[in-house]
């Protein structure tokens, strides 16, 4: 099997993820892309532990994920993406790897960002970045948990029309 | 013995809904702060439990709702380095209350390892023998 989830969280694991996300997708793995907590030994212990029994959790950097990311398309099982912000799914795609579809579940309020809906917050940048990955060919959905209907981007972000 | 002090830190209004509970089964209660997840990246969130358990001279708890959400990881993540801060995960009335009428009594390891258990004896079932 392949990806059935990839997702921009600034949460990264958490209850979303596991508990909603990982009954209804029963992923085998989660691949946490961030370069952040790939360097720290003691963050991709947290990490790791943070996910149920069963599911096997890697901590990965950009170089790293954008490496391994077409073998684990041919891996048993489904997997799990998640990325801090869309500067890393930006990163990730700039060195080929083929995202296809992003679920925004989680970009929250920092100085400067506005509010799109109660979990989802962007500023000029944030949009610019959103702009260059659907015009590369990804899907944006907003959507936090798989009971609640995913919305494009664009329908529910007006600024978004404007360039 | 001064009391062990604790933050509840739970998703949406869970944390609240259970004091609002503990205090009509204990009575007042004072030095236990509540915090909620809601609208927190997950830095955000580790900071506003940092800034709690950093007055904490003798360490405390961090009594989260589930092992695995943000409230759990953020937790580990603030008390990294506060001495004695030990989350407890699994949060419920009966452990609330159980910290409540030990927390003067207990040293933090102790009053953790006593609230789990007393959070897992709490789950029972009980099956209608006459069904």
């Amino acid at each position: 099997m392949t990806w059935v989830l990839r997702r921009v969280d600034d949460r990264l694991i958490h209850g979303q993820v596991v508990v909603a996300w990982g009954n209804h997708l029963r992923p085998r793995r989660i691949w946490v892309v961030d370069d952040a907590a790939a360097s720290s030994a003691w963050e991709r212990e947290l990490l790791s532990t943070a996910a149920p029994p069963g599911i096997a959790v890697r901590v990965l950097s950009l170089a790293e994920a954008a490496a391994d990311y077409a073998t684990e398309e041919t891996a048993e099982g489904p997997a799990i993406l998640l990325m801090r912000d869309l500067k890393t799914a930006i990163a990730l795609a700039d060195a080929g790897v083929t995202l296809q579809m992003l679920n925004l579940g989680g970009i929250h309020y920092t100085p400067g960002r506005t509010k799109i809906n109660e979990y989802i917050y962007m500023d000029d940048a944030d949009r610019e970045r959103a702009r260059r990955l659907i015009a590369a060919g990804v899907i944006l959905e907003v959507q936090d948990v798989p009971a609640t209907r995913p919305l494009p981007l664009a329908a529910i972000d007006p600024a978004m029309a404007q360039s | 013995m001064a009391n062990v002090p604790a933050l509840v830190v739970t998703h949406a209004d869970l944390g609240a809904a259970l004091m609002r509970a503990a205090v009509r089964v204990y009575g007042p209660v004072d030095g236990v702060q509540v915090l909620s997840n809601e609208g927190y990246s997950r830095d955000q969130l580790e900071k506003e439990i940092d800034d709690q358990v950093a007055l904490w001279e003798h360490g405390g708890l961090i009594l989260a709702d589930f092992w695995g959400g943000s409230c759990h990881i953020c937790g580990i993540a603030a008390a990294r380095g506060h001495g004695e801060v030990i989350v407890v995960t699994g949060l419920n009335l009966p452990l609330l209350l159980d910290y409540l009428h030990n927390r003067g009594a207990l040293a933090p390891r102790e009053l953790a390892e006593r609230l789990q258990q007393k959070g897992r004896d709490s789950i029972r079932l009980h099956y209608d023998q006459t069904a």
